[in-house]
């Protein structure tokens, strides 16, 4: 008995693991409105941006990152692809500029559609998605590979 | 009334005023937030014989006994954007301060203007940076540690001006150049045994330039303090010759800070480096070079962490001195020690971090700058043990 329920286990969390793994397998894209002027930006500009290091577009206008907290999967998946940091870590990095009065941390979006809105309405805004959730009206300006 | 009564009223009432005005409606199309950051410290050590602080604003330190008064510290902070350009925050804090209380203060409050992604303006009260993370150093939750290194920071009583500063950034050579200049006005005190070195008035200036790409930040800094007061011993140099008591005299007079430091911050590995040396233009606050280097490395929520600190200072030689007395005093100021520490930072749950460590220090029994309440049995070592719950909101 015991050794086919710890069997059964085994391939629940073999199938959540599976699952788990092939949700983030996909791309993450970082995305932009087709208004914005943008074409690419490199890693260098997206941690900056997202980082709030330096929020200025190759084209001179303000950066308006956008981080998507109803997804935690996703925005965990997006900063461990882009600086291989925690939410914790993230969290901790910005406690410590919040509190000595220097940039605030991207707009915290309360819903996808929120998200998507901000961008769409904003040329400066730059957000991430998985590359099959992007609607075409967003242009991808840089790719998270896995 | 009791000294305690008049803590827990006073802090009640900062708290008061500070939720009273967040409570206020901003007017429509502001965007407005309130936030806040606490720690829960606990501390004890090994030895009765000295009382180490965590800085110099502090009239009491960490005794053989556990107490939560040396790191334990919370801060609420309102921001207020009335535009994309312009923003006002401010920030109370009530910590175990120069006057043994907790009374609350303002730690930050200042009008913001951004008016290029490249350049930041901010006037009024500012928190000062001497080096790279003394504007944030009460903010445990932002850190691995327990503290930031009391060998390099523990010198600074300095945590706000109130003044001006101007940021500007630029990319360059596929990494980032930032910059900063600051000025303002000291309104704070440290406390002197039973007395209070009034810092009210002091100017400080300083400025740092940054280099950062990809995981390294490189940074060179300046500050410098002319003090507007003399430290409240008059009745000392009174018994002095006056040459020999305008040798030692602070106000008017500069202290400088140099600091030089490595961050490199790749996923899980942290590292930090830094080195500074202070030298004053006065034979009191002697010249000093502190340093610290921090590794630590996450592990799931665990990040154990291990470091090294010192600090060793020198007193200045002087035209006039008086043998027994001027060596006495200028040993008052001395910093000669190293220190060990290790621990864990263990992120817990969402927005909350507990903390444990040992810091081991070894010195020479004329180290006594950053201790109160000396006994002669003091001989420059002891460990200290810590623990600390750090969250924000």
């Amino acid at each position: 008995m015991k050794t086919r329920h710890g069997l059964r286990r085994l391939l629940i969390i073999t199938l959540l693991l599976g699952l788990g793994g092939a949700r983030a397998d996909g791309a993450l894209v970082v995305v932009m409105s087709g208004a914005s002027g943008v074409d690419s930006l490199t890693r260098e500009e997206v941690i900056n941006i997202f980082l709030g290091r330096f929020r200025q577009l190759p084209s001179g206008q303000a950066a308006l990152p956008v981080d998507q907290p109803e997804d935690p999967a996703l925005l965990a998946d997006f900063y461990q692809r882009l600086v291989n940091k925690k939410p914790a870590e993230i969290r901790a990095y910005w406690s410590r500029l919040v509190f000595s009065g220097k940039t605030a941390p991207p707009r915290q979006a309360k819903s996808h559609e929120e998200g998507l809105k901000w961008l769409s309405d904003n040329p400066g805004a730059v957000g991430y998605m998985r590359s099959d959730a992007r609607p075409s009206q967003l242009k991808v300006v840089f790719t998270l590979g896995p | 009334m009791s000294q305690s009564t008049r803590t827990t009223r006073g802090f009640i009432q900062g708290l008061a005023l500070l939720w009273g005005s967040a409570l206020i409606p901003p007017a429509s199309g502001m965007d407005f937030s309130l936030g806040g950051f606490g720690t829960l410290g606990a501390a004890r050590t090994s030895d009765g014989s000295a009382e180490i602080v965590r800085d110099l604003s502090q009239p009491h330190g960490v005794t053989e006994r556990w107490s939560l008064d040396t790191d334990s510290v919370l801060g609420i902070q309102a921001n207020l954007g009335f535009s994309p350009e312009l923003q006002a925050v401010i920030q109370a804090v009530s910590r175990h301060h120069y006057d043994g209380t907790y009374e609350p203060e303002i730690s930050w409050a200042f009008l913001g203007f951004t008016p290029t992604p490249a350049w930041t303006f901010r006037a009024g009260r500012l928190g000062t940076e001497f080096y790279m993370l003394s504007d944030s150093r009460l903010v445990g939750y932002s850190y691995t540690t327990v503290r930031p290194p009391v060998d390099y920071y523990g010198t600074l009583p300095f945590n706000y001006v109130d003044g001006l500063d101007v940021a500007a950034a630029r990319p360059l050579a596929g990494g980032l150049l930032k910059g900063k200049l600051y000025a303002g006005l000291s309104r704070e005190q440290s406390p002197w045994e039973d007395r209070q070195f009034n810092m009210s008035g002091s100017l400080l200036v300083g400025g740092y330039l940054d280099y950062l790409k990809g995981p390294w930040q490189v940074r060179l800094g300046h500050a410098r303090v002319q003090f507007d007061n003399e430290l409240p011993i008059d009745d000392f140099y009174s018994l002095l010759p006056a040459a020999t008591a305008n040798e030692l005299r602070v106000k008017d007079h500069w202290s400088h800070f140099n600091s030089f430091g490595i961050v490199y911050d790749e996923g899980p590995l942290q590292t930090q480096l830094m080195l500074s040396k202070t030298f004053a233009e006065h034979a009191t606050f002697e010249d000093t070079w502190a340093g610290y280097f921090i590794l630590g490395y996450r592990v799931q929520d665990w990040t154990p962490f291990v470091g090294l600190s010192a600090a060793k200072s020198s007193p200045k030689d002087l035209n006039n001195p008086i043998p027994g007395y001027t060596d006495a005093y200028q040993a008052y100021f001395r910093t000669d020690q190293r220190t060990l520490f290790l621990g864990a930072r263990w992120d817990f749950r969402e927005n909350m971090a507990l903390k444990a460590q040992v810091d081991i220090i070894r010195g020479s029994p004329d180290s006594t700058f950053l201790y109160r309440w000396e006994t002669s049995e003091w001989d420059g070592s002891m460990n200290l043990f810590s623990l600390s719950l750090d969250f924000v909101f």
